[in-house]
This record gives structure tokens, sequence and C-alpha cells, in this order.
């Protein structure tokens, strides 16, 4: 093995510098890299000055490279069922960015103190297929980032009050057994706006997720641990009217767009990521970027962000006819 | 048509795979392989085994996926997804990825960054050069040979596939009918921005105070309109995977104004589906014409 | 229900203890759900935080460090640098900022239960930047090291205004203190500086980071449902009280002499 690395290199002198990493706007850096970088992800996507220059002037102008205007969306369009071995799964696309996400239901036991409830747990993980600095620990922080942000703004509070999707409605058998749901997000290609994308195929994957229905037999025999028999043929289809979707408001200069790819998240000065439940109510929130913001002007932020949320439901829901459409056929 | 996701339609569909299907029918016959296809040659002949090719018991094979030339006794295969191959005098657009002291390095597609020499240029920036040298360890010295090329200053860089770009007399076009730039570098980078002046006497100092000076005068909108429509429809056609040319891109962007397309509904399905037509319908009268007088 | 009886609860067997707390806490979040003149667990009225103590310098290794308690919240935060940064990071021209947060094994009820704040690190890196003038020390590195001692609530919001005090200590350029608050959302009921007992049991929650003087938020987080006019009230809420907290903190940076006397 040695040896034939050995052979490859001696093609090229010893003294070569070793290549650069590729960044090009094809392969561009994850949104949502950690802050710490997003400072200077302008030299990591490398645009120059002049093409900052024209970024930041199309969102003044309202008209954005893509010939977007702020607050228009790229095109959306959503797959569901595309993973078999998944209670539910869903592949969204918004422009470049490409995320999946499935949900898989696992029978376990309540904890001690929240008898009456199952379990949720939300995980996202960066490929890295989709960048290569997503490689060993370059994804690592993105992905808690993301995962910290989906958690917030599906779980709801500690009481289980605002959540996305009702605890309790897990439970089999109180104290017993439970549904275990593991939501898993997977970034496969990533082009800006990654934590809207994310919420948006959980939601997706959630409408398309069939809970294997149970048939309990509690039984003194065996210690009064409840025999659960799963069914195979019938499923309980998930209410995923609670589930939120996220808006990710992306300011630069003075001004807000929505759906921001990653060269225009170079040029953010701040982000406000808002989910918004179809009543219209906010349930989870998250700054990033650096810089601070007035008050005033985050409260503006989430009005927008509520305004917008509504378009995008109908997007996500034409999207998702379209899918189940195409499923159908 | 991997890169392609788009939500079409019945009709959209049928009508987009007619369109593929008669540019295919129209496309010359080319050998397509994949690896350790047997490239068929006659074996009399002396054969000089190029690029992409290896052998194999006596019999040419390919090793990478692409079409085959042949030039004379020379047999290679171009590949169509690799990154780009640098010629000499090769025009390329690049960015700045390192500066050093005397040189500057330039992200270009190419496997190895390119070195551009300090004494001529101006800022860190996008640049475009001309390949004047590949040093034989393979990285590239690139010549900013006047001062057209240099500094890329407003507008949007695009990257396309390296094989959609041929290389041609004229890469750098002005048109003046929208006030705007495009350059088509052989290496897939594409760039569309505000026309810039050619100004012998700028020079870095005052460049950059120039730059900061005008940070609230932006792009005129009407020129940033012009500018977005152009890279839409070079958006459109890379992910069609047609060779993009100033005309086909005109066309297309004009295409995209006379019906009245948003210009973000460029990249919509149903503009796609019209681009493939159009350009099929145009590669049919072309193939006419040519067979006509015979 | 005094703090005592809390301290020996933990020491009860879990599983009837577990119960027997979850009573108790059931109780005591029906009355702070429902009743606004109902006082918390330790006294307080919903809008009273906890007594603030916080001192500089109790690290002498470091650079700058702070110690903030807040209740039976202890939070521990040195700073380190600006020191060169390591040759593996990419080169740039403003400062890097490295913020980690940790947990002693101690700090919770349950042994090691504090290794669940998994994103305190990045969220105290988030409240930071803002304010820290990150270009005044090129190609530099400044560590942050928070550690808790003890978890009693409200973690992360004293963890960051210690840390700004512990920068403030090290003498690292800022725009402006910071100070964190977090409320807690108990049915109709917001409360702030909320316990660990209470943060349990809520049904949502907002902090705020915020820098007084120039009026900016520099992180804000929330969960849970909220209607639009009850986040403006928290926040504003917050603010005042980041206001109120971030005197505190002036006045131990003013008189460090008489704080050494002491």
């Amino acid at each position: 093995l040695i040896s034939g690395d050995l052979n490859l290199d001696s093609t090229l002198p010893s003294k070569l510098p070793p290549p650069p990493v590729f960044r090009s706007s094809a392969a561009p850096p994850p949104q949502g890299s950690p802050a710490s970088r997003r400072a200077r992800d302008d030299t990591m996507v490398g645009l120059s000055e002049g093409e900052k220059h024209f970024i930041r002037g199309g969102i003044a102008q309202d008209l954005r490279a893509d010939g977007r205007r702020r607050l228009q969306f790229r095109a959306l369009t959503v797959e569901t069922g595309i993973i078999p071995q998944a209670n539910g799964s869903a592949r969204v696309r918004m422009g470049a960015t490409e995320v999946i996400a499935s949900v898989k239901a696992e029978l376990g036991k309540p904890t001690i103190l929240h008898p009456d409830k199952g379990k949720v747990s939300i995980y996202v993980d960066c490929s890295p297929t989709a960048a290569p600095m997503f490689e060993g620990r370059g994804s690592e922080e993105l992905s808690a980032e993301l995962s910290v942000g989906l958690q917030r703004c599906l779980l709801g509070g500690k009481s289980g009050a605002g959540a996305a999707i009702d605890l309790s409605s897990l439970i089999v058998v109180e104290g017993k057994a439970c549904w275990d749901l593991y939501i898993d997000g997977l970034v496969v290609s990533s082009d800006g706006n990654l934590l809207d994308a994310l919420a948006a195929a959980i939601k997706v994957a959630l409408s398309d997720t069939g809970i294997p229905k149970v048939n309990v037999s509690l039984n003194n025999e065996t210690d009064g641990e409840p025999e659960v028999d799963i069914s195979d043929e019938e499923f309980l289809q998930f209410d995923t009217s609670g589930v939120p979707v996220i808006i990710t408001l992306t300011k630069v200069g003075k001004h807000y767009i929505v759906d921001a790819t990653s060269e225009e998240e170079s040029q953010m000065s701040s982000a406000v990521s808002v989910s918004v439940n179809s009543h219209g109510q906010i349930c989870g929130l998250t700054k990033r970027g650096g810089a601070g913001l007035d008050p005033s002007v985050i409260f503006d932020m989430i009005s927008v962000a509520k305004n917008v949320s509504q378009r995008f439901y109908t997007l996500l829901e034409s999207a998702f006819a379209a899918a189940e459409a195409v499923a159908d056929e | 048509m991997g890169d392609l996701h788009l939500r079409l339609n019945q009709t959209q569909r049928v009508r987009l795979e007619a369109a593929l299907h008669e540019l295919q029918a129209l496309a010359p016959a080319a050998a397509a392989v994949t690896f350790a296809d047997n490239i068929p040659v006659n074996p009399e002949d002396t054969i000089l085994k190029g690029h992409g090719t290896s052998d194999q018991d006596g019999e040419v094979v390919a090793t990478v996926c692409g079409v085959v030339e042949r030039v004379q006794n020379l047999v290679c295969v171009r590949t169509l997804r690799a990154r780009y191959k640098p010629q000499k005098g090769d025009i390329i657009i690049g960015r700045v990825s390192e500066i050093a002291s005397k040189r500057w390095r330039l992200e270009t597609n190419f496997s190895q960054g390119a070195v551009l020499m300090l004494s001529s240029m101006n800022l860190p920036d996008g640049i475009q050069a001309e390949v004047c040298h590949i040093q034989h360890d393979g990285s590239l010295d690139l010549q900013p040979r006047s001062q057209k090329y240099g500094k890329l200053q407003r507008g949007q860089l695009l990257t396309v596939p390296a094989y959609l770009v041929k290389r041609r007399k004229q890469h750098f076009h002005h048109l003046e009918q929208y006030d705007a730039d495009l350059i088509l570098g052989c290496n897939g980078f594409v760039w569309v921005g505000e026309h810039a002046v050619v100004d012998e006497e700028t020079n870095s100092n005052e460049d950059q105070h120039k730059l900061s000076m005008e940070v609230e005068a932006f792009t005129p909108l009407e020129t940033r309109r012009h500018i977005c429509r152009l890279a839409n429809a070079v958006r459109v056609l890379s992910a069609l995977g047609f060779t993009l040319t100033v005309e086909l891109i005109i066309q297309t962007a004009e295409a995209g104004l006379s019906s009245d397309v948003e210009i973000n509904n460029m990249l919509g399905a149903e503009f796609y589906v019209q681009t493939a037509e159009r350009e099929a319908k145009r590669r049919a009268d072309l193939s006419r014409r040519m067979n006509g007088p015979r | 229900m005094s703090a005592a009886a809390a301290a020996a609860d933990t020491y009860s067997p879990a599983a009837e203890a577990g119960s027997k707390r979850r009573e108790r806490r059931e109780e005591l979040r029906r009355h702070l759900a429902e009743d606004a003149d109902w006082p918390r667990a330790d006294g307080r009225s919903l809008h009273d935080c906890r007594p603030a103590f916080m001192q500089t310098g109790p690290t002498t290794a470091a650079s700058g460090s702070a110690y903030a308690e807040f209740g039976k919240t202890k939070v521990i935060v040195s700073v380190f640098g600006p020191r060169e940064s390591k040759k593996a990071m990419l080169y740039s021209d403003t400062g890097r900022l490295n913020c980690s947060v940790s947990y002693t094994t101690f700090a919770t009820g349950i042994r090691g239960q504090g290794l669940e704040n998994k994103e305190y690190s990045g969220m105290l890196h988030k409240a930071l930047e803002g304010a820290v003038m990150l270009h005044t020390f090129p190609k530099t590195t400044v560590d942050v090291f928070a550690l808790v001692l003890e978890s009693g609530g409200s973690d992360l919001p004293i963890i960051i205004s210690c840390a700004s005090l512990a920068l403030a200590d090290a003498g690292i350029m800022m725009y402006d203190l910071v100070t964190s608050v977090s409320v807690s959302c108990l049915g109709k009921n917001v409360i702030i500086d909320p316990t660990s007992d209470e943060e349990a049991w809520q049904d949502g929650g907002l902090m705020v980071s915020y820098m007084p003087a120039r009026k900016e938020i520099t992180q804000l987080t929330l969960t849970g449902e909220w209607t639009d006019g009850k986040i403006t009230n928290a926040v504003e809420l917050c603010m005042d009280a980041c206001s109120k907290l971030c005197e505190i903190l002036r006045e131990r940076l003013k008189d460090p002499a008489s704080l050494a006397s002491e």
C-alpha cells in the first residue's frame, strides 16, 4: 500500500505545495458553518470585492443574482417515501440545496419523569459528500448547530407545551411502552438555507410517516409487562398540522432576504430563524451571526417571518401535493 | 439530465423528452465510451494512445468516461465531467485563493492552483487571464496579456462544466445593448457583469479608493436586470448541457424577455422545456440548411 | 418547601423520590401557572431575579477570569489570550473567539447530566462574538472557558454574563458588556431568572443577550409556543433586567480595589 502511495507521489516533485482545497461557487461552504468562521466565509467562498458588492447591491435593489426578489423562495421540490426502511421520509430541494429527512419509530420505554410521554430525538448529519469541508470534525459544529436549532423549534418547552409533535400521542402503555421517534436529517448538498430546508423536509417526512398499529394485551404472567403486538398492515397517520416551518431571515445591509444562497449568506450581518406554526404562532427562534440587532429590528423580522411563513406553507403544500401525485401515478 | 430537478407536468415532460430525443438524433454519432470499454482500432495502423486510454492485452481500452476523438493516429478520450484540463493559450477566469509576496494563486477549477505573477496585476479579485505556460509539474502560469485582462468588477461568476465552453477566438464579449460584459472562461467559469471601462491609467490605489467611494452607488437596476437574465440563461443552458456560445446565451435571454418570462421564472420548468425545444429546432434548421444543397 | 428540603430530596432513592418530587413540582407548577401572586419556591415574586454575586479574578493563571453566583448556580469563567492561533487554522485578518462550556460531573442532581448541554459552547460564542472587537487582535485566538460548578437554573445566561465580565477583566476590546437573562413561561405567567426546577416544567423559554449601552441584542433564543405580544413583553422584561445586571458588572469593574480588600 505504501509503495503504491509513493508511486503516485513520485510523479510530482516533492516540493510541490499541497493542492488547494477546491472551493468554487459550485461547492460552496455550508450555510450554517459555525459563526466563528462565518465572518470569514467570504474568504472561503472566495468572492471578490466586486461580486460582494454586486450581491449587496442586488439585495438593496430587490433583484437578487438569480432574479429573485428579497422575499422570494427558490423553486421547491419535494419527494416522499424515498427511504423504504423508515416509517416516513422526504427529500426537499431548494435550488441547489438538498436535504433528506427520515422518521423511524421504535418501541421504547418512557422515562420515569414522563411516564405518559413518548420520546423524540432529532439529529442532523452533514455528509462529506455535500462539500469537502464536511469531512471529519468540520461538520460537527454545523451538525450540532442545526440539530439544536431544529430541536428548539420542534420540541417545544420542557413541559411539552407548544411541541410540534404531541408526545402523549406516542404513548402505547403508560409507564411501560411508548414510541421513540428518531428524526434524522441529512444534508446532501448545500447551497444555503439549510435549516429551513431541513425543517420543511421533517414536516413532509412526518406527514409521510405511518406508525404501526399496536395491540396491547396486559398479561399477569409476564409480571405486568405488556405484550405488544405490532401490526404490519395497519398504520396510523400522524397529525402534522402542528408542525411548524422555519423561516430564516438573513440580514444583508438594511434588508432581510429569505432562502439565501451560500454566497448571499457570506454577506450577512446576522440571521434570525423563526419557526411559525400554521396558527401563526411563534414556536422557536434562534439568532445567528455576530452583529447585534436593535430590538425593534428583531420584532420587525419576527412579523415579516410570520407573513412570509404563510406563503411558504402554500408553497410546501403544493410541492407536497405534486409529490403525492407523482407517487400515485 | 441528472442535474435537472424540476417539477414537470405530464405535457412538459413529454415535450422535453421529444426535444431531447430530436437533439440526440441530430448529433453526430459520437462514440461514447466508459471505463474499460474497448475502443475499436485498426490493428494494422500504428496507434498513438492519448489521454484516457490504456493498453490491455493488445487492445485499446478507455480509462475515463467520455467521447472518443481521433486525430490521425492519435486516439484519445475526451472526458465530460472531469475538471478543467488546461491548454496553452486558454483564456480562463479564476478566483484568487492565496496571496503571496510576488504571486497569486488562483482557483481555476483545475486540480492545481494557477500562479499569476504579481508584476502586472493590480488587485486581488476575480481574475481572467491566459494560460501562457504549463509547468512540467502541472501547475499553471498565467499571464494577463493586456489591460483588457485583469480584475473583474461587478457581476456574478457562474460555474459550468468546462466542456461546455469551447475554445474560440473571442471569449470576451461586451454586450452593448445590455451594458454588460460576458466572459466565457475555458475553465468553465463564466462571468456576467457590469461593463467595465478599460482604463489604462487606473492604478490599484485609485481603484480601491473608487470602490470604497462607490459603495452606495450600485449597479443600475436596468443593467442588473440584464445581467440576471444573462446569468439565468447560462444556468438554464448549462443545466440542459448545451455548449455555451454568446449567440445562444443572448438568444435565450432575449427569448425570456420577449415572452415576458420573469427573470426568476427563467429557472422554472416551462422555460427549460421551451429552451430545449428552441435549441432542437435551431439545430434541426441548421442541419437542414447544411444538407439542403446536397 | 425550603431549599434544604429540595437538597434532601436528591439523596432519596430515585424511583420514589422521582414521583414524590414530581407531585411537588406539579403543584408548584400549577400554582405558578395560574396564580400571579404565588411566591416561587425560593420566595421570589415572578419578576424578581436572584441576588447576583459576581467577582473578577478567581483564577490567577488566566488573563482574566470571573466568578458568578446566582442562587444555587455557580459558574467560573477563565479567559486566555489573545495568543497566536494554531497553524492549522485558516489565515484570517480578524481574531478568533474560542468558547467552551463544561459542567463538573457533580454540577447536576444526577451525575453527569450537564453533559447534555453540548450546544452551550456554540451559543456562548454567538452571544459574545458581536461584542468582542475581533479585528483588534488579528491572527490570534482568545479562549473563553466556562465551568459550571453547580447548575441551579438559568445556567447559560449566567455563563454569558460571567464570560463578558471575564473578557473585560482580561482587557479584551469590546463594544459593550454583554449581559444575559432568561425567562420561563408557565401557563399565562412569565417568570424571570428561573431555577432548574422551574425550567424543568416550563412551557416555553426565552433568553436574551443584550448590550445595554448600544441597545443591541446579540442573541435571542426562544422555545415553546408564543404570541407576538408575549414575545415583545418578555424581551422587554429581559432587556430591562440585562441593563440592571450590567450596572452590577460595571460596579465590579470600576472598583476592583475595594473588592480585593473585602
